[in-house]
C-alpha cells in the first residue's frame, strides 16, 4: 500500500508492506539508524520517535499507521554545529553512557519540554519513565533535563 | 599531585554522536547483499539430538543454507574450557543452538527456521544445584568433571573449634539469590564477511575482541591473523558479553557462503543467548564476643553454574573470597561450590560472585549487632579492615584500604531517622489534601477510609571487592601512542569501552602526560587489526589496569621526546624539560621552549619518531587448593552505602526513597564519570534486591521480555548522593582504583537492611518482593500473637 509522511521535515511517498513496522521502514528503508531497537513490545522506549508532537513507540506503529503524519527522529534534533539543549546538557551533565536509550531519551526529553517550559521533578520523572537505562541509574539523566527545565532555553 | 587534565571533569568524546543518534551499534550496519541468519534453538533442557531434517527449509525460496553441528571445522567455545557447542549435538539447556538459517531476508530466515525439524531424544534433566551434586544425578560434561560439582573452593583459616569457643553471640542463617539478566539495552547483533584479502571480518559488540576473533578463529580452522574483530558501540555489557552468543555462527555462514551475514537477536533470542548472575545458597554462620568482635564465620556457598563452566570457576572463588565481607575474622571455614545443572548457564554479571555474598554477610552484621545491642556503624567499624588486616585468605592488606574513611564520611546520614518513622497516608488520595468528607470519622466507608500504613527505615551496607582477573591469571593490558608531527597524539588498546567511559579515561592519561588537551588525542580500541589485546572489559579492570599501560606506554613515548628535546636545549637532563599547554621547553627558562608539534616535526626531519607500546600486568597470586590461603586479588576496592526505604505494610511495597553512597577510588580521574557509575551500580543493585527475578520452569524461561522481567525505571530511582574517598592506590595509575562492579554491591545489603529496619522483618531471600514482605509481616504478627 501507498502511504506518505514527512521524516524530520523531508516528505517521503512509500510503497509498503500494511505488516511492516514503522520502526523497520525508518531503519531499513529510510536508513534512520538513530532509532534504536531494544524489546520489540513497548516497554524499552529505545524506538521512541516524536509523531505530531507525541512520543510513540516505532516498534509498535505500523508504518502505515503513520500514513499522513508528521515524524521526528533523533536525526531531526540538532547537530554538532547547533545542538538541541536537551543534546547539549545530556553531553555537559554525562547523561550518555552506551547511548543505546539516548535518542530515545532525548526525543522524550525534548517532547515533554516542548509541551511544559518549566516541568517539575515529578512531571520530568513520568515523561522519562517509558525510556529504559541500564547504564546511568537514570541520576544524570534527570538531571539533564532539570538543568534544561530550570534555565527554560529550548 | 597536581593533574590538570586527569581529575577535571572532562566531557566524553563520544556523548555527542550518541546524542544525535549517528553512533552505529552492530544492528546499525549492513552490506549489500547480505544474508539473514536466524538460529533454531532446543525447547529442551537436556536431549541428545537425533537428526536434524534440513530439507523442508532448504526448499523454501531465498532460503541460501541451513548449518548444523556436521558445518562447524572445530564445533566448540568457552572462555575457561571450550564446553559450549557452536551447534549443539548434545542439549544441556534449553535455548541451545542446534542449527542457523541464512536467507534473502529476515522474514524468509524466521519462516524457515520454523521448517527444520529435530529429532529429540529427551533426556532426565537436573535444575537443583543440591541435587545434581549428589553422586546419582549423571555429570552433565563427564569430559570435564566426574560429577557436576564443577569447582568446589575451601577457605581455612585458625581454629573454628577455638573461634566458636570464643563467641558469645553466634547467628546462622541461610540466604538465597535469584538468576538474574543483565538486560543491556542493545540485543547480540553481528555483521560478518569475508573482505577483499580473504579475510574473515566479524563487526559485533563485545566485551573482548581479541578473545572473539581467538574463538572464531579455531572453530573455523583460521589463523589469528585471517581474523578481525572489530567492535562496534556496546549497548551496555555488564558481563553478558563475555562469552560467544552469534559471532562464530555468523562468521561461518559468511566463510562457507561467501556472502555478508547479518544476525541480530530479538530481546526474547538475547535472554536465551547469553549467561546469567548465578543464583546462590548461603548458608552462614557467624560469632562474636560480647565486646563486638568477630571471632568464627562459617559458610557454605552453593551457586547454580546452569549448563556450562562460562567463568563459574572464578565467580565462586570470588563468592569464597569475598564471604567475609570487609571485616577481619581470626577464624574462617568457607566452602563454595559451582555446580552444573540444566538451567540457563551463569557467567559474569557486575558483582561477579561478590555481590551474592554480600546480602548475607551484611544481614549476619546487622543480626550481629541487634543481638548486642550496638548500632549497624559501630559493629562494622570494630572489625573493618584496615591497613596491615589479615583477609581470610591469609592476604595482608596494605597500601589504600580506606573503608574507615568511607564509614566515617557516611555517618551523618545515619544519625537521621534510625528509628522507624510511621507514615501514615490516606488510601486512594495519595499524598494529596484529604477532602472534608474523609476527615470526619470513618465510619460510611471503612475501606476507603482505612489508614495505609508506610514505614521508613534506613540501612547500611558495606562491600569490599577485588579487581582484576586474580588468583595468578595473567592480567595483561598493552597499549601503542604515537605523538604525531602537530603534537597531537594516538593511542592504540583493545580495551572495549562497553559505555562506562574508559576511552576518555586514556584520553585523560595521554594529555596529562604531555601537556595536552584531552581532545588534542585520539583513542582508538577494541579492532583487532589494529590495537594490541589488551584483555577484556571486565573485572574492574581498564581503568587500572589499561590505565597503566596507556600510562606506562605514553611515559615510554615520552621519555624520548623529553631527551631528544634536552639535546636540542642543549640541557644536560631531560628532567629539566617540561610539556606544558602544548609547548615544550626548559622548565624556568621562557627563552628556550617552543610548541611541541615543531619539536616533533624537527625529530621527524632527523628520523627520530615519537612511538612506543607497553604492557602492565596486574599482580595477583593462585591460592593453595586445601586451604585458600594465598593474594588472590590487588587492589581492593571499598565502599559503603546509606538507604533509605519506605515499606507500605499493606502491599507490601518497598520504594528506595534516598541512597548516599560512599566509594573508595583511588582517585577520581573523571569525578563525573565515578558519579555516572555509582548512579548506575545503585540502580543496578536496586533492581536486584527488589524487582529482578528470571522465571524458571524446567529450564524454560518464562520471563524473557521487558513486560515481564522488570528492571527499575526513573520513577523507582531515589534521589543518589555520591561521594568518594580519594586515597590514592600506589599501583593505580595518577593512584586509581575501579569503581564499575563495586558500586553496585553496598546497595543490596543497604536496602535489605533498610526494610528490616522499617518493619522488623528480614527478607532472606532476594529480590524482597511485596509478596515475601507480606509473607514475612503476616509471620511476624503470627508470632506476636
Amino acid at each position: 500500500m501507498d502511504i506518505k509522511f514527512v521524516v524530520n521535515k523531508k516528505p517521503y511517498t512509500l510503497n509498503v508492506d500494511p505488516r511492516e513496522r514503522l520502526i523497520d521502514v525508518l531503519r531499513n528503508r529510510i536508513g534512520l539508524m538513530g532509532t534504536k531497537e531494544g524489546c520489540g513490545e513497548g516497554e524499552c522506549g529505545a524506538c521512541t520517535v516524536i509523531i505530531d508532537g507525541k512520543t510513540v513507540n516505532s516498534c509498535l506503529l505500523l508504518a502505515a499507521q503513520a500514513d499522513g503524519c508528521d515524524i521526528t527522529t533523533i536525526e531531526g534534533v540538532g547537530n554538532r554545529r547547533s545542538p538541541h539543549p536537551v543534546q547539549k546538557a545530556f553531553v555537559e551533565v554525562g547523561a550518555v553512557q552506551c547511548g543505546f536509550c539516548t535518542p530515545g531519551m532525548v526525543l522524550s526529553a525534548k517532547n515533554l519540554l516542548d509541551k511544559i517550559t518549566h516541568p517539575s521533578d515529578q512531571e520530568i520523572g513520568i515523561a522519562m519513565s517509558g525510556n529504559l537505562c541500564r547504564c546511568t541509574g537514570y541520576d544524570k539523566i534527570l538531571r539533564a533535563v532539570k538543568r534544561v527545565a530550570e534555565e527554560g532555553d529550548v | 599531585m597536581n593533574t590538570r587534565v586527569v581529575g577535571s571533569r572532562v566531557v566524553r568524546e563520544d556523548a555527542w554522536g550518541k546524542v544525535f543518534g549517528q553512533t552505529k551499534f552492530p544492528a546499525d550496519v549492513n552490506l549489500p547483499d547480505q544474508l539473514y541468519g536466524v538460529v533454531v534453538r532446543s525447547p529442551h533442557p537436556h536431549a541428545r539430538v537425533r537428526s536434524v531434517v534440513i530439507e523442508q527449509a532448504m526448499g523454501l525460496p531465498g532460503v541460501v543454507t541451513v548449518l548444523t553441528a556436521k558445518d562447524v571445522p572445530s564445533n566448540s567455545h568457552g572462555v575457561l574450557f571450550r564446553d559450549q557447542p557452536v551447534l549443539a549435538e548434545y542439549i544441556r539447556m534449553v535455548g541451545d543452538p542446534i542449527a542457523v538459517v541464512g536467507a534473502e531476508t529476515l522474514e524468509l530466515a524466521r519462516a524457515a527456521a520454523n521448517l527444520v525439524v529435530v529429532d529429540y531424544e529427551v533426556l532426565p534433566a537436573v535444575f537443583d544445584p543440591e541435587e545434581a551434586m549428589t553422586p546419582d544425578v549423571l555429570p552433565l560434561h563427564p569430559a570435564l568433571r566426574p560429577t557436576n560439582v564443577l569447582y568446589h573452593m575451601p577457605i581455612r583459616r585458625g581454629s573454628m573449634v577455638e573461634g566458636w569457643a570464643r563467641a558469645d553471640v553466634v547467628v546462622e542463617q541461610e540466604y538465597s539469590t535469584q538468576h538474574v539478566d543483565h538486560a543491556f539495552l542493545q540485543p547480540e547483533a553481528v555483521l560478518a564477511h569475508v573482505d577483499e584479502r580473504g579475510h574473515m571480518v566479524v563487526q559485533t559488540a563485545t566485551q573482548y575482541a581479541h578473545y572473539d576473533r581467538g574463538e572464531i578463529a579455531q572453530a573455523l580452522g583460521l589463523r589469528f591473523s585471517q581474523v578481525q574483530v572489530k567492535t562496534m558501540a556496546v549497548g551496555g555489557a555488564f558481563g553478558g558479553r563475555e562469552d560467544i552468543s552469534l559471532q562464530i555462527m555468523a562468521a561461518l555462514m559468511a566463510w562457507t557462503t561467501l556472502r555478508p551475514v547479518k544476525m541480530e537477536n530479538t530481546r526474547e533470542e538475547s535472554f536465551y543467548s547469553h549467561s546469567k548472575r548465578h543464583p546462590m545458597k548461603m548458608h552462614y554462620k557467624t560469632g562474636a564476643t560480647k565486646d563486638g568482635k568477630l571471632v568464627a564465620m562459617e559458610a557454605r556457598i552453593v551457586g547454580d553454574a546452569g549448563a556450562y563452566a562460562s567463568w563459574s570457576i572464578n565467580v565462586l572463588r570470588k563468592s569464597a573470597v569475598h564471604a567475609t565481607g570487609p571485616y577481619e575474622i581470626p577464624n574462617v571455614s568457607v566452602d563454595s561450590y559451582a555446580v552444573f545443572t540444566n538451567n540457563p548457564f551463569s557467567g559474569a554479571m557486575r558483582g561477579f560472585g561478590a555481590a551474592q555474598t554480600v546480602l548475607a554477610y551484611e544481614s549476619q552484621m546487622d543480626l550481629l549487632a541487634k543481638a548486642l545491642g550496638i548500632s549497624p556503624l559501630e559493629i562494622r567499624q570494630r572489625n573493618m579492615f584496615k591497613v596491615g588486616s589479615t583477609t581470610a585468605t591469609g592476604q595482608v592488606l596494605t597500601g589504600s584500604v580506606p573503608l574507615d574513611q568511607c564509614l566515617e564520611k557516611i555517618s551523618p546520614y545515619l544519625q537521621s531517622g534510625v528509628d522507624s518513622e510511621l507514615v501514615q497516608l490516606k488510601l486512594n488520595i495519595g499524598e494529596s489534601t484529604p477532602t472534608e468528607a474523609e476527615q470526619g470519622t470513618p465510619t460510611v466507608n471503612s475501606r476507603k477510609l482505612s489508614h495505609r500504613m508506610k514505614r521508613r527505615g534506613i540501612g547500611l551496607g558495606c562491600a569490599w571487592y577485588g579487581t582484576g582477573y586474580g588468583n595468578g591469571f595473567p592480567d595483561v593490558s598493552s597499549a601503542f601512542v604515537e605523538i604525531h608531527d602537530d603534537g597531537s597524539a594516538t593511542v592504540l588498546t583493545g580495551a572495549v569501552d562497553v559505555g562506562q567511559g574508559s576511552n576518555s579515561i586514556y584520553a585523560q592519561i595521554v594529555a596529562e602526560e604531555l601537556g595536552l588537551q584531552s581532545e588534542d588525542i585520539c583513542v582508538y580500541t577494541g579492532d583487532t587489526d589494529a590495537t594490541p589485546d589488551s584483555g577484556t572489559t571486565a573485572a574492574t579492570r581498564q581503568t587500572y589496569n589499561t590505565g597503566n599501560a596507556v600510562l606506562k606506554a605514553v611515559r615510554q613515548a615520552k621519555v624520548r621526546l623529553l631527551d631528544y628535546a634536552a639535546h636540542k636545549f642543549s640541557c644536560p637532563t631531560a628532567e629539566g624539560i617540561e610539556l606544558e599547554a602544548g609547548f615544550i621547553g626548559v622548565k624556568g627558562d621562557p627563552s628556550r621552549r617552543m610548541p611541541l608539534e615543531d619539536m616533533v616535526f624537527q625529530a621527524r626531519l632527523q628520523g627520530e619518531r615519537f612511538i612506543s607500546a607497553e604492557s602492565s600486568t596486574a599482580l595477583s597470586t593462585p591460592v593453595d587448593l586445601e586451604t585458600g590461603q594465598g593474594a588472590p586479588y590487588w587492589p581492593y576496592a571499598f565502599g559503603c552505602q546509606m538507604a533509605e526505604v519506605e515499606v507500605d505494610t499493606e502491599t507490601g511495597l518497598v520504594r528506595v526513597l534516598r541512597v548516599v553512597a560512599v566509594h573508595d577510588v583511588g582517585k577520581a580521574l573523571n569525578p563525573t564519570q565515578v558519579e555516572g557509575q555509582i548512579a548506575g551500580g545503585v540502580t543496578q543493585g536496586i533492581g536486584y534486591a527488589l524487582l529482578e527475578e528470571l522465571e524458571l520452569h524446567e529450564g524454560k524461561i518464562k520471563n524473557p521480555a521487558f513486560s515481564s522481567y522488570l528492571i527499575p525505571t526513573a520513577l523507582d530511582v531515589p534521589n543518589i548522593e555520591a561521594f568518594f574517598v580519594e586515597d590514592p592506590e600506589c599501583t593505580g595509575p595518577f593512584g586509581a582504583k575501579g569503581l564499575g562492579e563495586p558500586a553496585m554491591l553496598p546497595t543490596i545489603s543497604a536496602v535489605i537492611n533498610a526494610i528490616n529496619n522499617a518493619v522488623g522483618v528480614r527478607i532472606t531471600s532476594l529480590p524482597a518482593t511485596p509478596e515475601k514482605i507480606l509473607a514475612a509481616l503476616a509471620d511476624k504478627k503470627e508470632e506476636l500473637g
